[in-house]
């Protein structure tokens, strides 16, 4: 699995002729090889830019990322690099298993068939194989989305805000779920999500972000032992830490 | 709808029965002068059987221009697109030179391919031009169409531009590529009918003109109706093609 090293990260966007903003300022960060980093923070505070550039959909403006050493261009060139967005970017016409197929189509190989019908009982779509998009249910098509970025058994798994639309019973039941998939995996993974609940559930650390420009404000690691259940969500402690990271959202 | 529809189908064909009607009626009475002639005397021509033949003729000939031109015009059209779509510096020189060729009148161009080429192919050169400009903006907007969470999606996954092009933008723009089609259908009978007035040997244009000035008015009005005939055929085909394309593709 990779490592992630953000070093003196800063990131602006031009807005006309001359001015520009400043979206990211200095963040630092090490992401562990296997670990789970959850990302909160004000809206606009460039959670989402800070996984675009590591994603390499972007280009620091200063500092550095480096994946494993390298930049982030040469995992994603190698096809090791997951993605799942808030909307699903399926392909509308294709069905699930084809939609799963793409990844290998990308990187030149055959379609593991097997591996493909594996990671379909991993996210629990077995029966919907031959459904298209649009005859699944929101929560299903989040799921499909993150088979399909598991298939290629990534080294980096990056998720923005991949339960954002979904209502609250779903989303805690697909926190589950991806819960155990990445138990069954240790995929690297970077998630950046609204919801406090949903990132102390999951991560093994939460890097909590301010606003304008971007910086790390806080890091706090999360001590629940794994598997995370229900119950763990209601506890004491658990209510104490939210409570905690939502104070250092209030501006 | 459901119930709705034949309803409305009766109203529609209701409609169009009443204007024929009118049609007969005004031409018969003489009403709008000696160049109206009744539907009657109009539908006539086709029974005629040396008159028929002319029009199938001179149709396959306009038909055979207008569908050439429509081939010549969306292959150029859409490769032109695709090539401003990979290699992107190329755009704006392209986006100019297509706007500027049809920004040029048919008319104008002519006397200039009935010279340079031939008299044959101008009802085709004619077609292809506004056909190549219809479907290159409409191929080159298509491809830009695709949201950017699966231009993203593709990029992360390590696609080249190439793999982008075929599997995400190609189906995208298709349903826009079809509209263009289905646009481009009139604006090709027009290039060849155009085109056949420079002295095309046959063709409906050169049917129209003929009878014009020979005043054979029941023949030339249906020439015209051959003509739109073909023209909604044409577009019909198309748009039924669109729906079962944008039904498959979304």
């Amino acid at each position: 699995m990779a490592a992630i090293a953000i070093s003196k990260v800063s990131k602006s966007f031009p807005l006309d002729g001359k001015r520009s903003v400043l979206a990211l300022s200095e963040v630092e960060l090490n992401v562990a090889e296997g670990e789970f980093v959850a990302l909160i923070g004000p809206s606009g505070c460039g959670k989402s830019t800070l996984l675009h550039l590591v994603a390499a959909l972007d280009e620091v403006s200063s500092g550095s990322i480096r994946i494993d050493g390298e930049p982030p261009a040469v995992l994603r060139e190698k096809h090791q690099l997951g993605i799942a967005f808030q909307e699903h970017a399926l392909l509308p016409w294709l069905s699930v298993q084809a939609n799963l197929a793409l990844p290998y189509k990308i990187a030149g190989r055959p379609a593991d068939r097997d591996h493909i019908a594996h990671v379909i009982r991993l996210v629990g779509l077995d029966g919907f194989e031959e459904a298209r998009p649009r005859q699944l249910s929101g929560g299903m098509r989040q799921r499909a989305a993150i088979a399909r970025s598991l298939c290629l058994d990534p080294r980096l798994l990056l998720l923005d805000e991949p339960f954002g639309a979904l209502d609250a019973v779903t989303r805690h039941s697909m926190n589950l779920e991806l819960q155990r998939i990445w138990e069954q995996k240790q995929i690297t993974t970077m998630l950046v999500t609204h919801s406090v609940d949903e990132a102390i559930f999951l991560a093994d650390r939460v890097v909590v972000m301010s606003a304008r420009p971007g910086r790390v404000a806080e890091i706090i690691a999360i001590p629940f032992a794994r598997p995370r259940d229900r119950a763990c969500s209601r506890s004491e402690q658990f209510h104490q830490l939210a409570d905690r990271l939502t104070s250092l959202l209030e501006p | 709808m459901g119930s709705s529809s034949p309803r409305r189908f009766a109203y529609g064909a209701a409609g169009v029965l009443l204007l024929l009607a009118a049609w007969e009626l005004v031409g018969r009475s003489g009403a709008a002068g000696l160049t109206f002639p009744a539907l009657s005397s109009v539908v006539g021509m086709y029974f005629d059987q040396r008159l028929a033949a002319l029009l199938y003729r001179s149709a396959r000939a306009t038909a055979g221009s207008a569908l050439e031109g429509l081939l010549l015009g969306g292959l150029f059209g859409s490769a032109a697109a695709f090539l401003t779509h990979l290699v992107s510096p190329l755009r704006p020189g392209l986006d100019r030179l297509a706007v500027t060729v049809n920004a040029v009148p048919a008319i104008a161009l002519g006397p200039i391919f009935i010279v340079m080429v031939s008299r044959d192919l101008t009802p085709v050169l004619l077609a292809t031009i506004p056909v190549f400009f219809i479907i290159y903006v409409a191929v080159t907007s298509g491809l830009r169409s695709t949201p950017t969470r699966l231009n993203e999606m593709m990029i992360t996954f390590g696609a080249a531009k190439l793999q982008r092009l075929m599997y995400v933008e190609l189906p995208y723009a298709l349903p826009s590529f079809l509209s263009g089609v289905k646009v481009s259908v009139t604006s090709a009978m027009i290039g060849a009918i155009v085109g056949e007035w420079f002295g095309a040997p046959t063709g409906l244009g050169i049917v129209i003109l003929n009878t014009m000035q020979n005043f054979q008015i029941p023949l030339m009005w249906a020439t015209v109706l051959v003509t739109a005939a073909i023209s909604l055929a044409g577009y019909g085909i198309v748009s039924l093609a669109e729906v079962i394309t944008v039904r498959r593709f979304t």
